[in-house]
């Protein structure tokens, strides 16, 4: 299957590509990632210009030129726009100039590709992946659900759009428990941090203080992984015990599996 | 901005909005009073919540996106918008930093982009 990394998972966050590849070998995936790849346009791009479309056509024509079926996700933003893109890739028009664009490049698209976020794809596999768990975990985590993998329900197709269950079941297989702190399917406030940083701090905030019965935060984007763990220090600067341990969701699932610490990324431990 | 014909003024949107709760005021509030002022389509963290929760099936989002390409847009957005016009991607990284950054961590090469992609791409 093709690797979409998107921006922030390329450019800053190689373990969660790292942890992705080991538990998708477990299962016999093997990715291939997407050479040359550009912004998936969320929300930075479409902020600016309805042209963002073509961004996730350009992308998705890299795919099919690699001869995948499937493209696998790991960012909420990036599984939404490029699953958006190829439904407007539907409309004759938008096919059309999209195409218009690429052909230069050497690159054509259809709307065929199947975007799948890790979250799906594991959940498509519930039951190989029980095969697979030795070493069930005892971890209380709290969960955040990546907003936009799950909505517009009508687009994503995937899981119950305002009460998703797909993630919890992920992590009850690990043997870990989910616990419920009510902010489950609240946005952890990251992608306010480039118009008020202010605001996606107390965002982050709610969070960590909703969360403190768990041993870990559990994250299933890079965005929320963000803004909960690398900008964890700006928020709690001035309450220490607000801090809490952040890990992705490959990486819990990959120590189920029995793999080490460092095969996912975990270079510091779980509890650093 | 015009105010969209079918919304009832319920309120729902802001009930489930995250930048509400967070103190903040998103497009949502506009829709709750059509006389807001206090309100910017930039503070949106784009969580889908409104939509899926609004009675009248009204698609905030494209709302939102469209009145944001009307407004100045904050610094941030800004920056990461030249970048991606730029070098393809929301920041800049040479493609030695990342060749050196994917051998550290054993992950096989990924080339960037050709510069100035994007504005191939997108008509401004």
């Amino acid at each position: 299957m093709a690797f979409y990394p998107g921006c922030l998972v390329l450019q800053r966050m190689p373990e969660y590509e790292l942890a992705t590849r080991a538990v998708l070998r477990t299962l016999g995936i093997k990715l291939q990632i997407v050479q040359q790849s550009v912004c998936c346009g969320s929300p930075v791009v479409e902020s600016f210009t309805a042209d963002w479309v073509y961004l996730a056509a350009y992308n998705l024509a890299l795919v099919e030129r690699m001869g995948h079926e499937t493209v696998v996700t790991v960012c909420g933003g990036c599984t939404n726009t490029l699953t958006r893109g190829a439904r407007a890739l539907q409309d004759p028009d938008v096919g059309d100039e999209a195409n218009r664009r690429l052909e230069p490049l050497g690159l054509s698209v259809t709307d065929q590709v199947k975007v799948r976020h890790l979250i799906r794809l594991l959940a498509e596999r519930e039951e190989e992946l029980r095969a697979h768990i030795v070493r069930p975990l005892s971890l209380r985590v709290a969960l955040t659900n990546p907003c936009q993998v799950f909505r517009p329900g009508d687009v994503m197709g995937f899981d119950d759009p305002t009460a998703p269950h797909s993630l919890r079941r992920l992590i009850e297989l690990t043997g870990a428990e989910a616990v419920e702190y009510g902010g489950e399917n609240e946005c952890c406030g990251a992608t306010l941090y480039l118009a008020e940083p202010e605001l996606a701090l107390a965002a982050g905030r709610r969070k960590l203080t909703a969360t403190k019965e768990a041993d870990l935060l559990l994250h299933a984007c890079g965005n929320c992984q963000l803004l909960l763990r690398r900008f964890q220090r700006l928020i709690v600067s001035k309450e220490p015990d607000l801090r809490r341990q952040a890990i992705l969701l490959p990486q819990l699932i990959g120590l189920a599996l029995g793999l080490s610490e460092e095969d996912v990324g975990l270079r510091e431990g779980v509890w650093s | 901005m015009k105010h969209p014909e079918p919304c009832l003024q319920c309120g729902t949107c802001v009930t489930v909005c995250p930048v509400e709760a967070a103190g903040g005021h998103a497009i949502v509030t506009f829709l709750a009073d059509p006389d807001a002022a206090d309100y910017s389509a930039w503070l949106c963290s784009s969580c889908w919540r409104c939509q899926e929760a609004c009675p009248e099936g009204i698609d905030i989002y494209e709302l939102m996106m469209e009145q944001r390409r009307h407004e100045q847009a904050p610094v941030g957005y800004r920056a990461a918008f030249d970048s991606v016009l730029t070098c393809g991607l929301a920041l800049e990284v040479p493609q030695e930093e990342l060749d050196h950054m994917r051998a550290m961590w054993g992950l096989e090469p990924a080339k960037l982009p050709p510069p100035d992609l994007v504005r191939a791409l997108i008509l401004l």
